[in-house]
Parts: structure tokens; sequence; C-alpha cells
């Protein structure tokens, strides 16, 4: 344990400083990512009033960066809230049947032939990740609180019923929309526009608000729920804003950039293991830890070669396993 | 300070498939005592404080807490006044006892506040006073079973309780502990006027320690008595199958 040790204790001024320097650390990738590119353009350039590259620059790099920022954010949160709540440390923010129900929205949606009208593919994903929490919480709802068992297995039941309705669906879809439905699946954020930048950061800003507001009351169920509950925790509510706040900023961040796995189980775990337990804690520093990683996970599909893009989540893990089983070996 | 009032609950809500789980039990507890809840397993000893503690809800009947139904207390009022000790509580990630304690402190805190100094010295003590300021560091993971229980017990008792409930605090404890702690909860409840109750198999440590037994027999309140009572070959040959013989005011195995 050693210095790992040190750190961990928990107090408002280490975690403010804990929270700035990861904060910085962010600031510093939105700027490589936007630096950094297949095209070759200048901040210097475009500031001369060099159209190429204010276009580069500002409408295509920035945006990109930013939205790579907020959906990490939001996927890390998420996750963080799922495995505190739940008391899982495998818990994600997919584990709720929020990635799937938004896949079969896709899936189904393109195999309708709507991949064509703009945006409405994310729409029906949107409302498929809603509509997929929503199921997983009545089939799991029983007597005065929801049981976590019963929903992380009603949610990874409802997964395997969504894989397979997506199976049948990619078999009905026009082959020329198969394309843009796998790119969806795997995750990218190619083509991001200021507009998704706007409307993602409203999501999340609320989410971070809405979870800041419960965070005292979600640490206490680090030793379950009976225990919460004797604390004077309102239990049943707590978990039902936890989950639904979690759910809704997920499926809007797949709705956006289509599945990016990892980040959500990975960047609580690591923080986990640097800083400190307590959610208070954890949930500032998850948001920002999952921006800082999306964001150069995204740099670095975009440039590791100069002919195509790699998927951005194959590069989240990419990243972030070898630093996290490095960690893993040096703690306890 | 604590009334039970034909308290009943049953896990099924329906309660036509099993017995109820605590039926119909009336008991009422001053301020000041050491009170032992005994009886086989599954007698619905844990049930009971669960139900004190806010953690279930009476089906029938009621708790009342300082002449106030239970149900009618805030929340986090409540929890500043009762503390509870649940049977097995585990962390679902690593924790070190220090902050396990100081998390005892959360029904004081605003619903932005982090635990101050004050609260860290209070949980300080809190070890101290259960013999475990030497685990204050150590992550619980890599505690035994008794040294844990005793981390867990001064969570409850850094809030200060008016009343504590301690699901069986006493087992894993190796006996030099279980006597320290079971003299530890006398010493509350003579210094401060704390009411405990807790839930034990050990008859003898009991009856040793405590000023009343209660005895809870199929979910419901078999007897209510002072320890000299229950100490006795037939009382607890009819209420708990014991075959045992009182040697000097203990009860041993008959064998």
């Amino acid at each position: 344990m050693g210095t790992l040790a040190l750190t961990a204790g928990a107090r408002p001024r280490r975690v403010a400083a804990a929270i700035a320097l990861l904060a910085l650390l962010l600031l510093i990738s939105i700027a490589a990512a936007s630096l950094f590119g297949t095209a070759d353009v200048s901040w210097r350039a475009a500031f001369a009033g060099d159209r190429t590259a204010r276009t580069v620059l500002l409408d295509i790099r920035l945006p990109r960066a930013l939205l790579a920022a907020l959906i990490g954010a939001a996927l890390a949160a998420a996750g963080v809230t799922f495995q505190t709540l739940l008391r899982n440390p495998l818990a994600d923010p997919f584990i709720l049947g929020v990635s799937g129900g938004a896949a079969c929205g896709a899936a189904v949606s393109t195999a309708l032939g709507w991949a064509r009208i703009p945006g409405l593919v994310s729409l029906v994903a949107f409302c498929g990740a809603l509509a997929a929490t929503a199921a997983v919480f009545l089939l799991a709802r029983r007597r005065e609180y929801t049981d976590p068992t019963r929903l992380l297995l009603s949610g990874l039941v409802l997964n395997a019923l969504f894989s397979a309705i997506i199976l049948i669906a990619f078999a009905l879809s026009p082959e020329s929309d198969l394309a843009s439905a796998v790119r969806w699946m795997m995750g990218t954020l190619f083509g991001a526009t200021w507009s998704d930048v706007v409307l993602l950061a409203l999501f999340v800003a609320a989410a971070m608000i809405a979870l800041s507001v419960i965070a005292n009351d979600i640490r206490m169920f680090a030793f379950g729920a009976d225990d919460a509950k004797s604390r004077g925790v309102d239990v049943e509510r707590v978990q039902r804003i936890g989950f639904a706040v979690s759910s809704i900023v997920t499926g809007a961040a797949v709705a956006v950039s289509g599945i990016i796995g990892f980040v959500g189980l990975l960047v609580p775990h690591l923080i986990r293991l640097i800083w400190r337990r307590d959610f208070r804690a954890l949930l500032p520093l998850c948001a920002l830890g999952g921006a800082t990683l999306l964001v150069l996970a995204d740099l670095a599909s975009r440039v590791a070669l100069p002919s195509s893009e790699l998927p951005v989540g194959a590069f989240t893990a990419i990243l972030g396993v070898p630093f996290f089983l490095s960690l893993l070996r040096r703690s306890r | 300070m604590l009334r039970l009032e034909g308290v009943s609950f049953s896990y099924d809500r329906l309660e036509t498939r099993s017995r109820p789980a605590v039926r119909d039990c009336s008991a009422s507890f001053r301020p000041k005592q050491l009170v032992a809840i005994t009886g086989p397993n599954g007698s619905g000893k844990s049930t009971l404080l669960k139900l004190v503690a806010r953690v279930l809800a009476p089906q029938r009947g009621a708790v009342l807490f300082e002449e106030r139904d239970i149900r009618e207390w805030p929340p986090k009022e409540y929890a500043r006044r009762v503390g509870y000790l649940p049977q097995d509580p585990d962390p679902a990630f690593p924790m070190r006892a220090i902050d396990v304690v100081v998390s005892g402190r959360a029904p004081f805190l605003g619903r932005f506040e982090w635990e101050s100094d004050a609260d860290y010295d209070e949980a300080g003590r809190a070890l101290a006073l259960c013999d475990a300021a030497e685990l204050a560091e150590r992550y619980l993971d890599e505690m035994s079973g008794g040294e844990r229980k005793r981390v867990f017990l001064a969570r409850v008792l850094a809030a200060h309780p008016k009343l504590v409930l301690l699901d069986e605090p006493l087992t894993a404890l190796d006996l030099s502990h279980v006597q320290q702690v079971s003299a530890l909860l006398r010493e509350i409840v003579d210094r401060t006027g704390t009411t405990v109750l807790y839930a034990t198999h050990d008859l003898n440590f009991a009856a040793a320690y405590c000023d009343r037994m209660l005895v809870m027999r199929e979910g419901a309140l078999a007897l209510d008595a002072a320890p000299s009572e229950v100490m006795r070959p037939e009382v607890v040959r009819e209420l708990f199958g014991w075959e045992a013989r009182a040697v000097g005011g203990w009860l041993v195995p008959r064998v």
C-alpha cells in the first residue's frame, strides 16, 4: 500500500487538489486533441484568417474533443454511481440494459430504413435506452427496495434478448445502411457538431448536479441498504434518482456516439486505486478522469493510422488497461 | 424511552404461507438498561432489531421512541439518537477502519458537508473505547472477524446514540473480547444512560452483564425477565431445547 495509503485521507482540501490536477490534465488533453490530427493546420493560421484552419480547428477538432470529454464524463460518472449503489465492482453504465436498449433502437431503426433521416437513429436509440432501463426496474422491483442482484440479473438477461433482436435487425437491414450501423455499434465521435456538444453538456451538467445533491446519501450504500436505511437515508428514493439519472445520461451519451465501452468500468477503479473510495470525492474525480481518458483515446484513434479512423472504444481499453493493471499490481 | 406495542412483521406480505417473523411483541424499555435478546435461530431477534432501527416497518402495531411513533420521526433525527449494527456489515470496496468509524457521524452532516476534524476525533475516541485504536489505519479486509466487529461497534458509538441496537455483536469475538465488549456495553449504559439492546446466543455472558433478558421463540416474546429467572435448567430446556445444569449461577452443558 505504501504511498497509496498516504493519499487516502478523506479531506475536502485534498479532494479539491486532486480535482484541480485532473481538470488541468483534461485541459491539456483537449488542447492536444485540437492541435494534432491528419490535416496540417495551426491555431496561428486560424487566427490569421485561414478558412481551412478555422474550419478544422473550430468546427471539427474542438467540438469533437469537447464531445469526447462530455461522453467520458457521463460514462464514468454513471459507472461509479452504479458501482456504489449496486455495491458491485463489475457494474458499468451499460449494466441495466442501457446499451442493449440503445443498440436495439438503433439497429431496428436502421432495418426500417430510417438511417437516412438525420438524428432519427440517435433519438430512437435514446428512447430504447430509457425503455430498457424502465423494463429492468420493473422486473427487479421487490418489496421495500430494489434488490441489486435482481437488477443486475434482469439487466444481463435483457441485454441477451436485445443482442438477438439486433442480429435479426441486421440480417433484415439494407446492405447500404449496414456500415453506419456497425460504426454506431463500435462507437465513434466522427462528425461531432457544436449542437451535439451543447445538448450533451446540458445532460451532463444536470446529471452532475443531481448526483452531487444525493452524493452524501449514495456513499452510505457502502455497507448495504439496511445499514443506509438505519442511518436515516431514504434508500428507495436515492436508488431511484441515482439509477434514473445515470441511465438517462448514459442514454444521451450513447445516442450521440454509439457504444463506447470500458470508460465507465475502468475509470472508477482507476480513481479508487489512486485516490479514494468515498463517493463524494469519486464522483467529480471520475467525471474528470473519464473525460480525459476519452479525449486522449479519441485523439489516438484519429492519428494512429494516417489513412483511416479506428474505433475509439478500442483505444480507451488500449490506453486504460495497462495503466489499470500496473496500478492493480502495486496496490494491496 | 422505547415502547413496542403489538408489533408484527412478516416477510411474506400476504402472511399466508409462513408464520410472521415477529408477532405481537410488546415491551417497554427505560433509559440506562442493558438488555440481551436471546432465542433460537430464526426466532425473530434480527427482525425485531430491524423494526426498531427503522430498516423494516411493522405491518401491525407500532414502535414508539420517546413517546413518538418512529414513523413520524424525521429519518436523520432518529438516526442521530438510535444506532444500529447489522449482523454482518461489509463494505463493498476496501476501506480503512477510521473512515468506516467516521461514517457513523453521517446523520449529523449537512447535504454537502464533510466530516470535520472534530468528527475524526470523535471517531478516534470511539475506536479507543472499543480497544481498536491501533486498527485505525488498517483496511477492513485485512482484519479478523473480531477486529472488524469492534470497528463497527465503534462506528455505532461514534454518534453517541441514546439507544443502541446490536445484532450479535459478540459472535466471532475471542473470549477475552467477549468479556471486554460486554463490560464496555455495561460501562456505556452505566456512564451515559444509554439503553443497549443486543442479540446474543451466549446466555452466560448475557446473564453476567445484563439487567434484563428477552427470550424470543417463533417470533413471539416468550419471556421478558431478570437474568436470574432465565438462567434455570427447566427454562432453557423449555425455550431453547438445551439440556443444561446450573453450577454456581452458570449454566453448563449436561454431559
